[in-house]
């Protein structure tokens, strides 16, 4: 809001973060298990077995109305947690509620989004699908699971979609290896790597 | 009258025309339909790249489709993650290859929040303006090459002097034609000079001069409207349920733009108006003419963004502070900027103390755009497939990365 001061105040809570964090406490308290509301890149953790749940919410609710899935990606952790961790981050964005004008990436340093994250064990990595939630997250559950192995339980055939069809492992996971051929073409992995 | 015929120009109806017309009718009744599975593409000039659409056939009708996509998938993400930071650019750039300065644009805007780089005012103000440069220039692509799709060749091959030109400006300034590596981690690689300068204006007023006879050729041309209206129709829950972005989804009415919205760089400075999609435009809320008609108006409004950051750039250097062996602390960004297609957005993740990123992560407009077809094509005709493949206007480069 105000123009940068040269002393550090408290930085500012994101405001749709916020508002979305009050909806998914109000409705299921348990679910949260962790949140970060300030800097650049707030975010809210649920549990994976509340994933559903919170969505539904952030889609419905008149507070938050996240009616679309802008991106869903994948990241490995494998040293979290005991044996590895997979997260899921969710990016919903809303075209119904307009932010405030002034409001955008340059003010606050933040664009209307909000980050939902969901951590499972790495083995064997399984996340409830949202693909009847918002239709769109279909292609990006598929990649994730193409890229990163994230099982997404619950919908129909999960294909690979980047990859071909009987490409080893998953290579965005740290320790994936390149294989030493494909389909009798030797691959020979990048200098350094 | 009787002797000389039936008179066709009045609409008379030949003698025996009820006869036939009811022969006809028998023959469709018996005859038996069948459903046929084709594939359309991965070499196909109106998929628009490396597109395998499954069709599944009834007649001249489309009864369902799947895309099947990946086809030049070249690891952008994984590449991301092995490179340091400031090499991952020119890979953004080959993403998108039609708007390779807006990729590179989000990605670099990314790094540099990860790292707390501070860009140069004029810096930001070239950035904006090569940009809007860029996407007039897709835009033009996308409206010329639609009309090829379509059978009409001229357009094409007049916007495509115009877009010649305009990439030649890139080109001085950059060195490259379509991949340009121009925008870099905390600024641009070079200063503009003023001939530079003086061409672009000349090359704006062209453009401009040249817009209301590209339309006279497509955009109120009688068949090029019979062709793609109520065509390829997705209505806003439609759109904002599939996540799409961009042009496809103001074709449906929704008043969105990042730029005005949302503004990240300095959007927040100029006065340019939004076109979406109206009943009054012609043709039906979010089909491919209004498609077509968003990507129109849109390249006056990129005019305009061009000239008032003309008159307000300031002089000063055009590259930040960036340390060397830039290593940003831990923590995540998540950017996302209106590209000609779309929004695109990068998500980066720094485990901190290494030039690598984690996690690199971007979200191709495209991908999210073309995803829609199988439920906005079902039911269409074969030949309005291409249409609707067109007015989506996809970048295989990005669908992949």
């Amino acid at each position: 809001m105000s123009e940068s001061t040269d002393t550090p105040a408290a930085p500012p809570a994101d405001p749709v973060t916020e508002r979305a964090l009050a909806v998914l406490q109000a409705a299921i308290p348990d679910g949260v298990v962790a949140y970060e509301l300030t800097g650049g890149h707030p975010w809210i953790q649920v549990r994976a077995e509340d994933l559903r749940a919170a969505c539904w919410l952030l889609r419905d609710h008149a507070d938050t109305k996240l009616d679309c899935c802008h991106l869903i990606s994948g990241v490995d952790w494998p040293d979290a947690g005991e044996g590895g961790e997979l997260e899921v981050v969710y990016h919903l964005c809303s075209f119904e509620l307009k932010p405030e004008p002034g409001y955008g990436q340059r003010a606050l340093k933040n664009d209307p989004w909000v980050a939902l994250k969901v951590r499972v064990p790495r083995d064997p990595g399984e996340v409830p699908t949202v693909m009847d939630i918002w239709t769109g997250a279909d292609w990006h559950e598929r990649e994730t699971w193409d890229l990163v192995g994230v099982r997404f339980t619950g919908r129909r055939e999960l294909r690979r979609i980047l990859l071909p069809d009987d490409w080893p492992g998953h290579p965005l996971r740290k320790d994936w290896e390149y294989p030493a051929s494909y389909h009798g073409v030797p691959i020979i992995p990048p200098e350094g790597y | 009258m009787a002797e000389r015929g039936p008179d066709l120009r009045s609409g008379g109806e030949p003698e025996g025309a009820v006869e036939i017309h009811e022969r006809q009718e028998a023959v469709g009744r018996d005859l038996r339909t069948e459903e046929m599975v084709f594939n359309m593409g991965p070499q196909h000039p109106a998929t628009h790249g490396v597109l395998r659409v499954a069709v599944r056939t009834d007649g001249e009708h489309v009864r369902a489709l799947q895309p099947h996509v990946g086809n030049i998938h070249r690891c952008a993400e994984k590449i991301g993650e092995s490179l340091p930071y400031y090499q991952w650019i020119p890979y953004l750039d080959r993403m998108d290859y039609l708007a390779a300065i807006c990729n590179e644009h989000v990605g670099c805007m990314a790094i540099e929040r990860l790292g707390g780089i501070e860009v140069p005012e004029r810096a930001e103000y070239i950035r904006v303006i090569v940009a809007e440069v860029q996407r007039i220039l897709s835009h033009l692509m996308a409206i010329g090459v639609y009309g090829l799709d379509l059978g009409a060749f001229t357009p094409f091959l007049h916007q495509f002097r115009e877009r010649e030109r305009g990439m030649d400006l890139l080109d001085h300034i950059s060195g490259g034609r379509l991949l340009y590596h121009y925008i870099r981690i905390g600024g641009v690689k070079r200063d503009l000079s003023q001939d530079w300068l003086d061409e672009l204006d000349a090359w704006t007023s062209e453009v401009e001069r040249r817009m209301p006879e590209y339309n006279t050729l497509l955009l109120h041309n009688r068949v090029f409207q019979e062709r793609t209206f109520r065509v390829g129709i997705i209505d806003r829950d439609t759109g904002v349920r599939w996540g799409v972005t961009g042009p496809g989804l103001r074709a449906a009415g929704v008043d969105w733009d990042c730029r005005r919205d949302a503004p990240y760089s300095i959007y927040d400075r100029f006065d340019f108006e939004v076109p979406y999609g109206a009943s009054d435009i012609g043709g039906v809320l979010g089909d491919c003419f209004q498609r077509h008609w968003i990507r129109v108006r849109e390249i006056e409004e990129s005019l305009k963004i061009i000239r008032q950051a003309r008159e307000q750039m300031p002089e000063g250097p055009v590259m930040g502070r960036v340390p060397k062996g830039f290593k940003p602390p831990a923590g995540e960004v998540y950017i996302r900027g209106e590209n000609p297609r779309g929004e695109l957005a990068c998500y980066m993740v720094s485990a901190g103390k290494s030039d690598k990123a984690w996690r690199a992560r971007c979200r191709g407009p495209s991908f999210s755009n073309i995803a829609c077809i199988t439920e906005i094509a079902e039911g269409q005709l074969i030949a309005d497939l291409v249409a609707i493949i067109g007015s989506l206007d996809i970048v295989l480069g990005e669908v992949d990365r």
